[in-house]
C-alpha cells in the first residue's frame, strides 16, 4: 500500500517504514521559538541541560512576532532573555522588526517543501502550504528540539479533502477556507493530517495556500498539505538559491482515513461569528451591523496580495468616519514593498493605520485591542473571547474588510 | 511495568482548566505546589484524597483544551499512576508522555470500572484488571514506554545523551 504525504515526510526524517498510530523519532530540519514561549524553552533548557550548547545553532532560530517591539515589560524581558541565550549559543534572531516567523521561514528559503519544522506558534503548521511539516509544541517540547534536533511524534491519520469548482473575485482563498472551516467544523481533523485536492486548491496562489494551510488548526488538524505546483517551486528554488527542489506527493494507492468532497460553486464571501472561528455564515446574513474598526494582517491574511486586493478598493476613497483601520504587514518584506511601490500612500490617504510587521492585532499585539462594545472585523484566524481584546470580533477576508470599511458597516464585497 | 491503584472516576470533555485552573498558570510554578490544585474545580477531595499510583478514569476526550503542560504536570506530581479514558486530546497526549504520566485507552473499560475501586494494570502485556474482569487495551508504542520507564522526556533525554 502506497503513502500519504505526512508518512512519507515522517518517514524521510526517521529513516523507517511507518504507518498511522506508529511513534517514531524525527530528525528536525527547523527549531524556532517566538517571543511567546521562548523565554520558558530558554529557562526549560537551561534547567535540564545546564549550559550545554544547541544540537545546530545553524537549523535553530528565535522569531519575535507576538510583541513586536515589545510594549509591555514582561515581553520586553522575555525578548531579552533569548536575544542573551542566542548570544551565547550562536542562534540567528529574527528581530521585532522582521515580522512573523513562520512566513520568514518561507520567504528567506529556510523551509523547503517536505521539511519539518517544529516551534512555539500553534500555526506554524502554515507550512503546510509548501507541503512541509510544521509543528507547534510546547516549550519542554522545543527546549528538547534546541538540545537534540529530535522529536517523538505519533504518525497521524490522513483525510482526503476534494474542493470542486472555481473561485472568482471577490471570493477569495479565506472565503474557501472559511467554507472549509464550516463544514469540518473545529473537531473535524481532530489528531489528523489534511491533504487538500482540487481545482479550487490547484489554482491558488502561494499567499492563497498559506490561508487555507493556516487555519487547519482551526479544524483541529495537525497539519494540512497542498502539493506545491511550479509557482511554488521556483519560488522556493529562488529563495534557497537551490535547484534540487521538488515536491513530496502522496501514492496513488495511499490510505486515507476519510475523503470529504466539497464544491464552492456559487460560494458567497463568508464570515465566522463571535467566538468561534467554526461559526461560518455567508457575510449576506449579519450584513448591515455597525463596525468600528478593522485589523488586517496576520499569518492567515498579511501578505502582499491580502494588502493589494485591501490597496484596489481603498484607492482614492476615505474609510468610513470613524471607523479605526489597523493594518500591519506579515513580515519587513511585505512592508518594504508596500512602501516602494506606492500601496502604503493609497493606504494612508484611505485613513489606515499602517505600522511595521508582525502578527499585529491577532494575539492583542503592538497595535492594541478591543474594548467591550467594539465590534472588529479582522482577517486573522481566531476569535476567541478575549483574544483581541474586551470586544466581538468577526473573521473574514481583506475585500470584506476592506469594503465594510468604506461603509461603516458589514458589507459583502460581491455587492460593490 | 505494572501498577495498581484506587480509581477516581471523572465523565466525557475533562479540560485542562478543570485539570489545573488557569488562574494558576502564571502564578504557581513549583509542581509539588501545582499538585496541591490539580481537579480542583470539578473534584475538591482529590487533590488531598489521592495516593501514590492512583488511577484516574475518564470518558472522551480527556484533556481538551489549552496547551498548557501543568495540567499533565500536576497529575504526575500528586501521584496519579495512570490515566485511563475512551479518549485523550492529542495535545494532552503529548504533555502527559513528556511528562512521564502513562496514558491508557480504552472504549470499553471506562464504563465497566467502578468509582473507588482498586484496579491493576500491566502495561506491556496490555491488560487491565478490575471487578469486572479483565480488559485488554493496545499497549503503548516501545518509543513511548522508553519515555514513561524514565520519568518522562527530561530524565530520558539525559539517558539518551550519557549513552551517546
Amino acid at each position: 500500500m502506497g503513502n500519504t504525504v505526512v508518512e512519507k515526510i515522517i518517514s524521510l526524517h526517521c529513516q523507517e517504514e511507518v504507518v498511522p498510530g506508529k511513534v517514531v523519532w524525527v530528525d528536525i530540519g527547523l527549531r524556532t521559538a517566538r517571543d511567546f514561549g521562548g523565554a520558558n524553552v530558554v529557562e526549560n533548557f537551561r534547567r535540564n541541560y545546564n549550559e550545554d550548547k544547541v544540537a545546530d545553532a545553524a537549523k535553530t532560530f528565535f522569531t519575535f512576532d507576538c510583541v513586536a517591539p515589545a510594549n509591555n515589560i514582561p515581553y520586553a524581558n522575555n525578548q531579552q532573555i533569548c536575544r542573551d541565550f542566542a548570544y551565547q549559543q550562536g542562534i540567528k534572531v529574527f528581530d521585532v522588526d522582521q515580522g512573523i516567523g513562520s512566513h520568514i521561514l518561507i520567504d528567506k528559503g529556510l523551509c523547503l517543501p517536505g521539511c519539518i519544522a517544529v516551534g512555539t506558534d500553534s500555526h506554524l503548521n502554515l507550512l503546510g502550504a509548501l507541503g512541509a511539516l510544521g509543528q507547534g509544541m510546547g516549550d519542554v517540547d522545543i527546549a528538547f528540539a534546541f538540545k537534540t534536533g529530535k522529536t517523538w511524534f505519533e504518525v497521524p491519520e490522513t483525510i482526503k479533502v476534494v474542493v470542486k469548482g472555481k473561485l472568482s473575485p471577490p471570493v477569495s482563498a479565506k472565503d474557501l477556507t472559511l467554507a472549509v472551516l464550516k463544514r469540518l467544523g473545529s473537531k473535524g481533523a481532530l489528531g489528523k493530517a489534511i491533504e487538500f485536492y482540487g481545482e479550487a486548491i490547484d489554482s491558488l496562489s502561494l499567499d492563497g495556500r498559506i490561508t487555507l494551510a493556516s487555519m487547519v488548526t482551526e479544524m483541529g488538524g495537525i497539519v494540512g498539505f497542498i502539493t506545491p505546483n511550479k509557482e511554488v517551486l521556483d519560488y522556493c528554488r529562488a529563495r534557497a538559491g537551490k535547484e534540487d527542489i521538488e515536491a513530496i506527493t502522496a501514492d496513488p494507492d495511499a490510505h486515507y482515513c476519510q475523503t470529504i468532497d466539497i464544491d464552492i460553486f456559487g460560494l458567497k464571501p463568508q464570515i465566522s461569528l463571535p467566538y468561534h472561528p467554526s461559526k461560518v455564515v455567508d457575510v449576506d446574513e449579519v450584513e448591515g451591523e455597525r463596525v468600528n474598526s478593522i485589523f488586517l494582517g496576520s499569518c492567515t491574511n498579511g501578505r502582499w496580495e491580502d494588502f493589494k486586493v485591501v490597496a484596489s478598493i481603498l484607492k482614492g476613497k476615505r474609510v468610513y468616519e470613524g471607523v479605526m483601520f489597523k493594518a500591519v504587514p506579515s513580515t519587513r518584506e511585505v512592508y518594504g514593498r508596500l512602501l516602494k511601490e506606492g500601496l502604503s500612500e493609497v493606504l494612508f490617504d484611505a485613513g489606515v493605520i499602517l505600522t511595521s510587521s508582525g502578527c499585529g492585532g491577532c494575539a492583542s499585539g503592538q497595535v492594541g485591542m478591543t474594548g467591550e462594545g467594539e465590534v472588529q472585523l479582522g482577517t486573522g484566524n481566531r476569535n476567541f473571547k478575549g483574544k483581541q481584546g474586551a470586544g466581538k470580533t468577526f473573521l473574514v477576508s481583506p475585500a470584506t474588510a476592506a469594503v465594510s470599511a468604506l461603509y461603516g458597516r458589514i458589507t459583502s464585497p460581491d455587492k460593490v | 511495568m505494572l501498577l495498581k491503584g484506587k480509581v477516581w472516576k471523572y465523565g466525557d470533555d475533562i479540560n485542562t482548566d478543570v485539570i489545573f485552573p488557569g488562574k494558576y498558570t502564571y502564578t504557581i510554578t513549583d509542581p509539588e505546589e501545582m499538585a496541591k490544585h490539580s481537579l480542583e474545580d470539578l473534584d475538591p477531595a482529590f487533590a488531598s484524597g489521592v495516593s501514590r499510583g492512583d488511577v484516574i478514569v475518564a470518558g472522551k476526550n480527556f484533556g481538551c483544551g489549552s496547551s498548557r503542560e501543568q495540567a499533565a504536570t500536576c497529575l504526575k506530581y500528586a501521584g496519579v499512576g495512570a490515566v485511563v479514558a475512551k479518549s485523550f486530546s492529542r495535545i494532552f497526549f503529548r504533555n502527559a508522555i513528556n511528562a512521564g504520566l502513562p496514558l491508557i485507552q480504552s472504549a470499553d473499560a471506562p464504563d465497566r470500572i467502578k468509582p473507588n475501586e482498586v484496579v491493576t494494570i500491566d502495561f506491556e502485556k496490555g491488560e487491565l484488571t478490575c471487578e469486572e474482569g479483565v480488559f485488554t487495551f493496545r499497549p503503548l508504542p516501545e518509543e513511548v514506554m522508553g519515555i514513561l520507564q524514565s520519568g518522562g522526556l527530561i530524565p530520558y533525554t539525559r539517558k539518551l545523551l550519557e549513552t551517546e
